[in-house]
């Protein structure tokens, strides 16, 4: 199992970190640049959001497009396509992981949450050297998740 | 049992008042964040030696200071101690718990870049270790010893604290 | 969850504030100071929160300020807050704290009645709860060191933020 990328988001649309361990099709090739790649990603799974709410069977239809509140519970968390599968967590404080992987991946939202809370809490926030907001690439935290994927078989 | 709290309370408080006082002109933020750790070194010392002998001569001092005292505040004890007998002792602790999550971004490979990039973080690690120098110097006051504490940490969290008594 | 002796915490606390007012002088000032210092800290603190208790969405205010209260203040200072004295609307109410680590043992010094010593418990629940896209108004209407028997918190909502498309649509 293969782990392509990795990009964390905020609210604002900040792209904090980014790293790919394996990216055979170049992004030129693909969106033209690093800024590009990153925005289409945010505002795929922005979409992507708002769709699987307006599309949820179960509950009061919102129209496409209408503007999200907190306590909308309905997300979506990953999808498949035949070459790789994407993986998405989001905080309710509107941290964004995004995590691009082989298509045979199982269910890593747990992983992901680890990620989240064992290793972007313990070496980003709690960093001195870290102002909140910006992007950030410290070594302890990029050597924590690369140690992360790698136990995980990607 | 003691009450006890996460020990986040402390990272942060910790993290905050350095960066809060370094954002201000109005005071030298180096000397108010040791008052602040000299004041809170000597009440922590008042009270982890409330129920025992007074401690006599400065190496005991310094040995309770590497052990119980760094046990209490920095959950671990130093790693090595060392001294010139002459009133100098350095205290080395090779994980040093308050440096463990202060990373920055990686540096160049090499060239003067490099060297410019590990002097910011020592440099850094200095803001960060005036607290806990204060710390132990409080205590250590409080203690019967009168010294001076610095410390260095070129490559974080090892950390070597030097501490050198003041002469009567 | 790490947990620590608390006293070190609360007497390098209470050292600051000492601090603090020797600096600043002006008590108004030192209360502004705890309160943006506790912002600082609750904007980094609710990752942790959110990640460590599993918070996913809160459906409303009540919900939120119900696990501020019950499972936050548990999490960090091994207490709790009693919720209560809601307004109608729902949009108002008061988190009393009978027990409040950071007290131990402190008695304001003179002139410093004014002080609001466990300011920085205001700006952390501010900071932490706008991250969650809550904008909040948070103070203490009732102190132990002032000589209440309980400290009261009073929050007040002020807006909730809309999730928006961060990005104009034609860049």
């Amino acid at each position: 199992m293969v782990a392509y990328n990795i990009y964390f988001f905020n609210r604002q649309g900040t792209c904090l970190y980014y790293y790919e361990w394996h990216r055979p099709k170049s992004v030129r090739q693909g969106a033209g640049t690093s800024a590009d790649d990153q925005k289409m990603m945010f505002g795929l799974f922005f979409s992507l959001k708002t769709f699987a709410a307006a599309m949820d069977p179960r509950q009061d239809n919102k129209s496409l497009g209408a503007p999200l509140r907190i306590g909308e519970a309905c997300t979506f968390h990953s999808f498949c396509t035949n070459n790789y599968k994407l993986h998405f967590l989001e905080s309710p404080s509107g941290l964004k992981i995004v995590l691009n992987t082989g298509p045979d991946a199982g269910d890593l939202r747990d992983h992901l949450n680890y990620i989240y809370g064992a290793i972007y809490v313990e070496c980003v926030l709690k960093n001195p050297a870290y102002t909140p907001g910006r992007p950030f690439s410290c070594e302890l935290f990029t050597a924590r998740l690369h140690h992360y994927i790698r136990s995980l078989g990607l | 049992m003691p009450r006890q709290c996460s020990e986040t309370c402390l990272e942060l408080l910790a993290l905050e008042l350095v960066r809060a006082y370094g954002r201000q002109s109005r005071v030298p933020p180096a000397a108010a964040v040791d008052a602040i750790g000299f004041r809170t070194g000597r009440q922590l010392a008042e009270r982890y030696t409330a129920n025992r002998a007074r401690l006599g001569e400065p190496l005991e001092v310094i040995k309770f200071v590497c052990k119980e005292f760094w046990m209490e505040v920095f959950r671990k004890q130093v790693d090595n101690l060392r001294t010139n007998h002459r009133g100098t002792f350095v205290l080395k602790d090779n994980t040093f718990r308050w440096l463990a999550k202060l990373s920055v971004d990686p540096a160049p490979p090499a060239g003067a870049a490099a060297t410019r990039a590990v002097a910011s973080v020592a440099e850094l690690a200095r803001d960060y270790l005036v607290l806990p120098c204060a710390l132990v110097r409080g205590a250590l006051a409080h203690l019967g010893v009168n010294a001076a504490v610095t410390a260095e940490a070129a490559v974080p969290p090892a950390c070597e604290f030097t501490v050198t008594i003041k002469p009567r | 969850m790490e947990t620590i002796n608390a006293e070190i915490f609360t007497l390098t606390y209470g050292s600051m504030v000492r601090q603090l007012i020797a600096d600043l002088e002006d008590i108004s000032a030192v209360n502004k100071q705890l309160d943006e210092m506790g912002y600082n800290i609750g904007i980094r603190l609710i990752d942790e929160f959110l990640a460590k208790s599993k918070t996913g969405k809160c459906g409303d205010f009540r919900e939120t300020v119900d696990r501020v209260a019950k499972v936050g203040f548990r999490m960090f200072l091994n207490t709790t807050a009693a919720v209560t004295n809601w307004n109608a609307e729902g949009t108002e109410c008061s988190l009393i704290l009978e027990d409040n680590p950071l007290t131990d043992f402190v008695e304001l010094p003179e002139g410093c009645q004014n002080l609001v010593y466990c300011n920085v418990l205001c700006g952390v629940i501010r900071g932490a709860l706008e991250q969650v896209s809550i904008n909040t108004e948070c103070s203490f209407v009732r102190d132990v060191l002032r000589g209440s028997d309980v400290s009261e918190l009073r929050l007040k909502l002020l807006s909730l933020n809309k999730e928006e498309y961060p990005f104009k649509d034609d860049d």
